[in-house]
């Protein structure tokens, strides 16, 4: 690997998200050079290949090419955002063929919905409505999604029978799924551990305190897709051995703790070793300052004269300050942007109504009207093709696509004709 | 009320041009055809200006070609002339004075054709197909602009292989249209822009999509001092948009309408809703004429907020329209525009086939109403 590169992904890691398959470097390193640049021609061509090949693709399987689509998006937008429109892709990939049964259990298409599930604010939702619509029920990989999300929030028995689920309808790969759900069961008997260990040290009960220095709690569940926070309930270290005691044990709900290193806690006091004896009170708070003691008021005296002296009013210097001549500061600050035109900051678009999940639920619904012949209206046009992808195309794209595509085809068998005829003639 | 009177005395149907029986789908309005029309789907149409005597009209169409044709006070039409691109011509306008035409192509090229001595020559370059070309003459300069799937608008003033300015656009450029001193542009993801052309081009403001799919064409209407005041939007989901620029009263002066939709009243039926791929201003009353996917054509009157006229239906979508001049003749194109392509999703096959070449006449130079 080049010097230079790897100083290039060291200075923008936290630009990259994290990937379940990790990211190929020589796309990260591509992609990180192209980013400096803006939204390069490149990555537009390539995009526009994208958009063009899901209209024009006239295989018997289409998943293919979203599957590569949205492969390609994650490799080439590390950063994510908006600009990547991977949400979008992956919402249009998911209901396109909710409708096909023959991706239902189709690894890629099951992990389409895993990466969808984890874009939204409600991933067991679409775990939920996949078990409904009978999507993934018997990959692994859906089970494995699933049960995670659980553990995340804490509720380890509802993570247990995620699997048990999984066995039951014998979901594949097995020893995977056997696997994970050993991992799960160690982690959580880990868990259980501790919380044994932290009520022998701490007799006192455990109150609801103000803690400093943590992330913000975010509302809902919505979960904070930028941060990857390895503190708290989130660690799970795969290999044995016991948990860093340092990092505080807390239900899901509150605030994880910043780790701070604690000297009557640090792991070299094994469970063997003798404690430290635990305070009996808790410490007197010393942070509070310009604390007044409670007083009398009555007998506070008067002055003399009856009133305070209160200070002078500050008098007006009897000089004049120097002020420079040219020193004439402007009267407002001048506004280099054309507030009409600014196209920097925009007002805030409301967003489109409803949870992803609602969407997927009332495409489903009108779909099923459609077949029943019951929709109110129906469009006169190939919609399906025009918005398929992250972007729209017209009547007019479209057809210039076909256009293209026989003109190359053409130049092709030329050309081709004039190297056979060549050869020919050659011989 | 008779909306196409025979005064200027052309038209075969006579009086009876919408009440014909015919049940000749092809030409249900019995409108004069074109001579000799392109051999693909008409993308463009536009007449000559007011400072050329007589009526020339231009079609350009995705058989790379532009034609001409001279549109005789008798309803005949003879086909002057014609210039190739390399590509389908996606979009054609004429110069203020009426000597040149310049179009617009897929080969991402735009070409400068003088009349006079029937050459074309390259006059812009794009890095994508070039979707909308117009004439801008204003007192301090003039040029040509043109709108690209490349997400540029760039403007040109046709000596110089360069563009005099070149100004981004969030999206790919999907129409526009120009009345100096105003130009809109409505691109893809239902952007649109206004700009100010006083001066030099600048943009004036991004203004939200007052509809809710996919903007199809647009064109400006002016108010009764013949200024530039606001612009109709036309989607492919059978709606048209009037929107005005600076409107004393947003809420009640904006407003939509329905179009080019089938069984409006029957609701056992789902109801047919097809896209607006046209619309064009009557230069003399202000009223407009949309045209759509479904065949038809409609007039309307945008201040009274009524439907005039609506055509019989062809046997084909109506791709373009346009007036001449003095709104005497109403030009549309019916052809294939693609809207029908494999619209079941059953049938995964090629969306090629023999609906593709079909032959595209530019019928209907006939009047309107007064």
């Amino acid at each position: 690997m080049a010097e230079g590169g790897d100083v290039e992904w060291e200075l923008s890691k936290e630009n990259i998200q994290p990937l379940r398959r990790g990211r190929a470097i020589s796309a990260l390193h591509q992609a990180l050079t192209q980013q400096q640049d803006g939204l390069s021609s490149v990555i537009n061509q390539q995009r526009q290949a994208f958009e063009s090949e899901l209209r024009m693709y006239e295989g018997d399987d289409p998943l293919d090419v979203w599957d590569r689509y949205i492969k390609w998006t994650e490799q080439t937008f590390p950063q994510g955002g908006k600009e990547s429109n991977l949400t979008t892709l992956l919402e249009r990939a998911v209901t396109r063929f909710t409708e096909e049964k023959k991706y239902h259990n189709d690894p890629r298409y099951v992990d389409l919905w895993i990466k969808f599930a984890e874009s939204c604010p409600e991933p067991l939702d679409i775990y939920r409505y996949m078990q409904a619509q009978g999507i993934g029920m018997t990959q692994a990989s859906l089970y494995i999604a699933w049960s995670e999300e659980y553990e995340n929030q804490g509720n380890f028995h509802k993570a247990d029978l995620v699997y048990q689920e999984g066995f039951k309808k014998c979901a594949e790969p097995h020893d995977k799924l056997l696997q994970f759900h050993k991992s799960l069961q160690a982690r959580v008997s880990r868990q259980v551990m501790m919380e044994v260990e932290d009520d022998d040290s701490d007799e006192e009960p455990k109150q609801p305190e103000r803690v400093s220095l943590v992330d913000l709690k975010y509302r809902g569940k919505k979960k904070a897709i930028a941060l990857v926070n390895r503190t708290g309930p989130a660690i799970r270290s795969v290999s044995g051995g016991l948990q860093s005691r340092g990092a505080p044990v807390l239900g899901n709900a509150s605030n994880t703790r910043l780790m701070i290193f604690d000297e009557s806690k640090a792991p070299t006091a094994g469970p063997s070793e003798p404690r430290l004896e635990p305070w009996m009170a808790p410490p007197t708070s010393r942070a509070k300052e310009n604390e007044k003691r409670p007083e009398k008021w009555c007998d506070v005296k008067k002055s003399k004269f009856g009133h305070t002296v209160m200070a002078p009013p500050p008098s007006k210097p009897t000089f004049q300050p120097f002020v420079d001549e040219s020193d004439q500061p402007p009267t407002m600050t001048p506004c280099k942007i054309n507030p009409a035109v600014n196209t920097v900051l925009s007002a805030r678009k409301p967003c489109r109504e409803g949870t992803p999940l609602k969407r997927l639920q009332e495409h489903h619904l009108q779909q099923k009207e459609a077949e029943l012949g019951k929709s109110q209206e129906q469009s006169m046009y190939c919609k399906d093709l025009l918005l398929s992808g992250a972007t729209e195309f017209c009547f007019e794209e479209l057809r210039a696509e076909r256009y293209f595509k026989k003109i190359a085809q053409d130049t092709q068998e030329v050309s081709g004709q004039k190297d056979h005829s060549g050869s020919s003639a050659a011989k | 009320m008779s909306l196409f009177g025979t005064s200027a005395g052309f038209g075969t149907g006579g009086t009876g041009v919408f009440g014909s029986t015919t049940t000749d789908s092809h030409n249900p309005m019995k409108d004069v055809e074109v001579t000799s029309p392109p051999d693909d789907s008409i993308s463009c149409l536009a007449f000559s200006p007011p400072t050329m005597p007589g009526n020339f009209l231009i079609g350009g169409s995705w058989a790379n070609d532009v034609r001409c044709w001279e549109v005789q006070d008798n309803g005949q039409t003879v086909p002057k002339a014609q210039q190739m691109h390399t590509g389908p011509v996606l979009d054609a306008c004429w110069s203020d004075d009426g000597s040149k035409v310049f179009t617009a192509s897929c080969d991402k090229t735009a070409k400068m054709w003088d009349l006079n001595s029937n050459q074309a020559m390259q006059i812009a370059q794009h890095d994508g197909p070039i979707k909308a070309i117009h004439w801008i003459k204003a007192p301090n300069y003039s040029c040509v602009m043109t709108g690209s799937w490349d997400k540029t608008l760039k403007f040109w003033d046709t000596r110089s292989p360069n563009p005099m300015m070149s100004l981004p656009m969030p999206e790919r450029c999907y129409c526009a249209d120009v009345v100096y001193p105003m130009a809109v542009v409505a691109t893809a993801e239902r952007g649109l822009i206004v700009y100010q052309l006083e001066n030099q081009p600048s943009e004036f403001r991004r203004i939200d999509s007052p509809l809710k799919h996919q903007h199809r064409c647009v064109a400006i209407f002016k108010d009764k001092q013949n200024k530039p005041t606001g612009f109709a939007l036309g989607s492919i989901e059978g709606r048209v948009a009037i929107h005005y620029i600076n409107p004393p009263n947003p809420a009640k002066d904006n407003f939509t309408f329905k179009c080019h939709r089938s069984n409006g009243t029957n609701t056992t039926t789902p109801q047919d809703i097809y896209a607006v791929n046209a619309i064009s201003f009557h230069p003399v009353h202000g009223t407009l004429a949309t045209v759509g996917s479904d065949g038809r054509f409609s007039f309307w009157d945008k201040d009274a907020r009524t439907k005039l006229k609506t055509s019989e239906q062809l046997d084909q979508p109506i791709t373009a329209c346009c007036f001449n001049h003095n709104g005497n003749i109403f030009a549309y194109a019916s052809s294939y525009d693609w809207s029908k392509t494999p619209s079941f999703r059953q049938t995964p096959g090629p969306i090629h086939g023999s609906g593709c070449n079909v032959h595209g006449p530019i019928k209907g130079a006939y009047p309107t109403w007064h």
